[in-house]
């Protein structure tokens, strides 16, 4: 059975507890009741052996012990566990001896994650806009993260990205990263449009997906969240551009015509860089709770691609310019459907997610 | 970043207009404003009155009774016949003859402006003599901590004029967001944001009204008293210096007070004062040394300052007081004999500025914003200069900055020593061209290619020379030289960022991009998660998002190795301290809450990703990412009785509506989980099916994934109810395989002929050996026919566990004529004779 990957045994530092630990799982093997373990007189004496200590040695001592009768209780349990095990089955049949076939639940139950549902509904735009998707990865480099966007070591402009790091680590040493932002797939969509581009087709990409930043989780924050990047790229392409395709996109996400504006910003891959605000859908500028009554809302940063980004994937920056923008996608499900609280997305709450089709 | 606009005023040759238009322009050209503060009615009726006389008040031993001159202004209160008001005042300063703040009845402390209650004041007995508010002091102002005394004020001020109007307090400050300006260090200081508001309006700066004299390192006679040495100028491309004497240690004047708290500085004393004034409005960070406190270090009659990397094992105490180790490429500034500060972090406590200093050594100086902030992060040290060398501050503005604390400690009484210390490694043509970057010649189709504009070379020129960049045309180009305090111009882009920001992104024409009408490439991994999800959902199932970090924990009750997850260095808990190695576990562990919350049966599906250390270097170098689909079904008892058999076959059950929906259900085979020996990635995936009821999925020889119920002790220690099975598939299998072909057959028009067979096998014998079998006797049996094959009952005697007997349903028809009941009988006698052969099978 498969106890032995469940449970391996563990050690200790008190020898004491470590020479008795090594006997009773020694015992265990032989014994047919598998409970009686946990009556052995030499673990009882153990505990009444606690008492006897200087005070200071109790704390780290009891804890060991509990420690070794957890473990011994884990033992017992997996051996109770396995004995209930039930007969094998006919794997390739339809369905169980003297059973029905099992029927599907109601369709109406049944749900796609509102985050998805809306991602696709972005993406499905940005498609009929001309822009090809691809999905960022989850786990990254360096590289991608900063160096190839324009964050040299050290830049002050990381200390804006929480980023988590593994403790292994690649070929040059480095940790591997949790992107914290969707623009790690810039290099690589350059890179592999580049050909394209010089073949006189615009490089025109949008990737959705899954971010992570070191932040503490409240009603407004997760440190996992979704984001979708765009990246234009062609001769000629101008910053006047980018805002009027921006603009284009969530006339027609929502259905209406919208003012936009921008405010001056710093992101170190793209120059100039902006914040993307768009008068508010829901009250048409009126003032309502969805933009906390300012008639705007801040909907993501933008800006036409530095040149050392372009660089780097080896494009001529004399020929071609760009842009590139990345927003999150929380926001507009939240903004749309009225959800009070960011962590209701990953929280697998059935009553959550049957709110939705 | 707080920005005066009482103080930027100082600064600008025109008339600022309405603050909500200064607001939205700084908005849409400058950065995001975070808050707009009007500090005006925080102060409202505190007026500056004087104390004309001061006794003793009976019966206490630290009260006065004062009678203040407001010169009549303030309204509804209590006047002698002389026109004065009583206060009653408990500071030890109060005396008479002094001008002080005073905050008349119904007047608010301005301390307590924005708390829930704000204390306002009223006439009110003290000891029995009535007070008509009170004398305020520089606490109550919220200019300051100091709650020792009343605040004096220094100079000449008509009684009962306005506090707020004499010191500036009737002020705007806007806070602008700090990331805007990651790259542009001299908007750090009042005075960078002051130009560009002047830019933004289209007027003329002049920053020479500040930086005025000349200014130029000096030997003096004097220069021995000071030897200043640096071992590390790649890291501190400039230290100037200069030693000011006879300083006594005061409160600062008020007005410079004020203008620090205005904008969310503490007042400490004038020296320190004076440098947090220098920093505030230049962007350049200042350190006073007490020079005394040098000498004392080293014992010897001149002080030394060294400027070097840390000693091993080297500690020194912080101004904040803590003792540190630092790190070993920190810039450390230190005596001949000792560490006496952190470059460009904080200084050290051995050197500080207290009461009884009265000569300092002033340091201007410029150190590497990586090393900055790397010693920063470190040692988990933020301050205020931090934030600024942090930036890179320009290396060409340390003795202008000097100069201005210069004349205001001269002010304060100070004598500046005539030497002027000024150590600097920066290339002769920077200091020549006094630019930190080459000029960049620019041609005006350039920028307006790029912003989408037709401004003229003129119009370009003007906004940056607004600014005071040098600009000269020559052939239609424009040869653009940044001033020296600015560290942010080094392309023709940045050209393009400054005339676009200065002339107003808001102006932009807005037009799309044009392109040819070729259709775009679908993503076909894209294509088929949403096909998953649709199909799905549609057969009442919820798809869930879990994070892709797991417990440690969880790993173990699933019975997965640790070993494989990539695990984070900076996790915020334990609860997310692993990659997760497959789906499932995440799944499995959102059964039990929605199990509690009252949901009886339910599919859960997720669609993400996973990751191993055994698949760490795909092409990239990089570790491999699986796109994975996992479904888990579960019911609890009382739902399961309904049911019926075991959880395995309902989520079978999803697997062929899904696989079927792919185009693959025909191909799929399913095989015991047990009859391989898995290794590597498919083991991580195999650990918490329960033997004997799961399996693998294949597809021409390819694992597509596993299908099963779980271990019990899976099941115990994720609290799972018995009825529970699912699958997880590995999505770029499913697209390698998945099938587009349609799996439509031409109608038959002939009437279909239904006739069931039931066969009896050995409980050994599988399903699928049986259906194989005799799908193949009807494929082989007719040209030209339709036909289906589907299960009917498979059933066990309860008094014969060895046998079990299973029913299929043939229809068939044929597309040419009507078919006869006997003919399809001949084909199920085929099909009873090949199972008898190969297994044994009989006809029931």
């Amino acid at each position: 059975m498969r106890t032995d990957i469940l449970v391996r045994d563990m050690t200790y530092q008190n020898p004491q507890i470590a020479e008795v630990a090594q006997l009773l799982n020694e015992r265990f093997t032989g014994l047919d009741t598998k409970s009686d373990i946990l009556r052995a007189v030499e673990l009882k004496a153990l505990y009444d052996q606690i008492r006897t200590l200087e005070p200071a040695e109790r704390g780290p001592f009891g804890q060991e012990l509990n420690q070794l009768r957890a473990e011994l209780q884990t033992k017992v349990d997996a051996v109770i566990a396995e004995a209930s095990a039930l007969p094998p089955l006919d794997i390739t049949a339809p369905f169980d001896v003297n059973a029905r076939a099992p029927a599907l639940l109601p369709s109406e139950h049944g749900s796609m994650h509102p985050l998805m549902s809306e991602m696709n509904r972005v993406l499905e735009v940005f498609q009929r806009m001309g822009f090809t998707a691809v999905e960022s990865r989850e786990i990254d480099d360096d590289f991608h993260m900063f160096e190839a966007l324009n964050f040299p070591e050290g830049h002050p402009a990381r200390d804006d990205y929480d980023t988590f790091m593994t403790e292994q680590k690649n070929g040059e040493g480095k940790s591997y990263i949790a992107p914290a932002h969707t623009s790690t797939m810039q290099h690589r969509v350059l890179l592999e449009h580049k050909a394209d581009l010089e073949a006189g087709k615009p490089i025109a990409v949008v990737i959705p997906g899954r971010v992570f930043r070191n932040e503490d989780l409240d009603a407004r924050h997760e440190h996992t969240f979704y984001q979708l990047e765009g990246i234009y790229v062609d001769r000629g392409v101008n910053a006047g551009h980018l805002i009027a395709t921006l603009q284009t996109f969530l006339q027609e996400y929502y259905g209406k015509q919208l003012e936009v504006r921008t405010n001056p910003f710093y992101f170190p891959f793209t120059e100039p860089s902006f914040e993307f605000m768009l008068s508010c859908p829901f009250c048409d500028k009126a003032g309502c709770s969805i933009c906390s009554q300012a008639g705007w809302i801040e909907l993501l940063g933008c800006g036409m691609i530095h040149p050392n980004v372009l660089h780097a994937a080896g494009i001529d920056t004399n020929a071609y310019t760009g842009f590139a923008w990345g927003g999150g996608i929380e926001r507009l499900v939240m903004m749309k459907h009225g959800i009070e609280d960011i962590r209701y997305f990953e929280s697998g709450r059935l009553d959550f997610l049957r709110k939705f089709v | 970043m707080k920005v005066s606009l009482n103080w930027i005023r100082e600064y600008l040759d025109f008339e600022l207009p309405a603050t909500s238009e200064v607001v939205a322009k700084i908005g849409a050209q400058i950065g995001g404003v975070d808050e707009v503060t009007e500090l005006g009615p925080r102060y409202e009726r505190v007026l500056i009155v004087r104390v004309v006389t001061c006794e003793k008040l009976e019966n206490s031993d630290h009260l006065n009774v004062c009678k203040i001159d407001d010169g009549r202004v303030a309204t509804d209160v209590e006047r002698d016949e002389q026109g004065f008001v009583r206060v009653v005042c408990g500071a030890a300063n109060v005396r008479a003859g002094i001008t002080v703040a005073w905050l008349p009845p119904g007047a608010t402390v301005p301390s307590s402006y924005d708390a829930a209650e704000p204390f306002v004041l009223s006439a009110r007995p003290l000891r029995g003599v009535i007070s008509n508010g009170m004398l305020a002091s520089p606490a109550e102002l919220a200019i300051g901590d100091n709650h020792d005394g009343i605040l004096e004020l220094e100079g000449d001020h008509e009684p009962g004029a306005s506090f707020a109007g004499a010191f500036g307090l009737n002020d705007t400050i806007i806070d602008i967001e700090n990331k805007m300006f990651t790259h542009r260090p001299d908007c750090f200081g009042q005075l960078g944001v002051a130009r560009e508001i002047a830019g933004i309006f289209g007027q003329q700066f002049d920053t020479s009204k500040l930086y005025n004299t000349d200014v130029q390192a000096v030997h003096g006679d004097d220069a021995g008293r000071l030897e200043i040495r640096n071992e590390i100028p790649e890291l501190v491309p400039r230290f100037a210096a200069q030693i000011f004497d006879g300083l006594t240690v005061a409160p600062s004047p008020v007005w410079l007070q004020t203008k620090l708290s205005r904008v969310g500085m503490r007042p400490i004393n004038n020296i320190v004062d004076v440098t947090n004034y220098c920093m505030l409005l230049t962007g350049q960070p200042l350190h006073a040394y007490d020079y005394d406190k040098l000498l004392a270090i080293d014992g010897v009659d001149h002080a030394t300052i060294v400027v070097r990397q840390p000693h091993s094992d080297e500690e020194l105490t912080l101004l904040n007081g803590k003792k540190i180790k630092p790190r070993s490429e920190a810039i450390l500034i230190s005596s001949a004999s000792q560490a006496i500060g952190l470059g460009g972090v904080m200084g050290g406590a051995d050197s500080e500025v207290d009461d009884t200093t009265t000569r300092i050594v002033l340091e201007s100086a410029s150190f590497d914003m990586y090393s900055i902030r790397r010693t920063s992060m470190q040692h988990g040290l933020f301050s205020d200069a931090v934030t600024r060398f942090n930036k890179g501050q320009s290396p060409l503005q340390n003795l202008h900055v000097l100069a201005v604390a210069r004349e205001l400690l001269v002010q304060f009484g100070a004598t500046a020593a005539d030497t002027i210390y000024d150590l600097r490694t920066l290339p002769e043509d920077t200091l020549e061209r006094n630019s930190l970057h080459p000029a960049i010649t620019i041609l005006p189709e350039f920028v307006n290619a790029r912003l989408g504009l037709s401004l003229s070379g003129e119009v370009m020129q003007r906004l940056l020379i607004n600014v005071e960049f040098d600009v000269q045309e020559q052939d239609g180009a424009l040869i653009v030289l940044a001033p020296f305090w600015r560290t942010d111009i080094e392309l023709r882009e940045d050209i393009v960022e400054e005339i676009g920001r200065l002339y107003g992104f808001d102006q932009l024409p807005h037009a799309l991009p044009r392109r040819e009408i070729t259709p775009v490439r679908m993503d076909s991994m894209l294509e088929l998660k949403q096909t998953i999800r649709s199909v799905l959902s549609r057969a009442g199932a919820n798809e869930l998002l879990t994070y892709s970090f797991v417990h440690g924990n969880l790993l173990d009750k699933v019975g997965q190795d640790k070993q494989q997850a990539f695990k984070l260095s900076n996790a915020l808990s334990p609860d997310l301290q692993y990659y997760r190695l497959s789906l499932t576990p995440s799944l499995l562990e959102k059964i039990h809450p929605n199990s509690k919350a009252g949901y009886d049966r339910f599919g859960l599906f997720e669609l993400g990703k996973s990751h191993a250390v055994v698949h760490a270097d795909d092409t990239e170098q990089m570790p491999h990412e699986y796109d994975r689909i996992a479904f888990v079904y579960a019911a609890d008892s009382k739902a399961a009785q309904q049911l019926q058999g075991a959880a395995y076959y309902q989520a079978h059950a999803y697997l062929m509506v899904l696989l079927d929906k792919l185009g693959i259900a025909e191909r799929a085979s399913l095989v015991p989980l047990e009859s391989y020996d898995y290794a590597g990635r498919d083991k991580l995936y195999t650990s918490y099916y329960a033997v004997g009821r799961a399996a693998s999925i294949f597809i021409d020889n390819h694992c597509l994934g596993q299908i099963g119920e779980y271990t019990a002790a899976s099941r115990q220690a994720l609290k799972l109810p018995d009825y529970v099975a699912g699958f997880e598939l590995d999505l770029a299998m499913l697209l390698k395989h998945a099938s587009s072909e349609s799996n439509y057959v031409p109608l038959p028009r002939f009437p279909k002929v239904v006739q069931d067979i039931t066969l009896r096998v050995l409980a050994t014998v599988t399903y699928q050996q049986l259906y194989d079998i005799a799908a193949l006797i009807v494929r082989e049996a007719g040209n030209r026919t339709y036909w289906t094959l589907e299960p009917l009952a498979v059933y066990q005697s309860s008094d014969d566990s060895e046998h079990r007997n299973i029913s299929l349903r043939l229809s068939t028809a044929n597309y040419d004529r009507t078919m006869t009941d006997s003919e399809v009988a001949v084909i199920l006698d085929a099909v009873a004779t090949a199972a008898n052969q190969a297994l044994q099978a009989e006809r029931i």
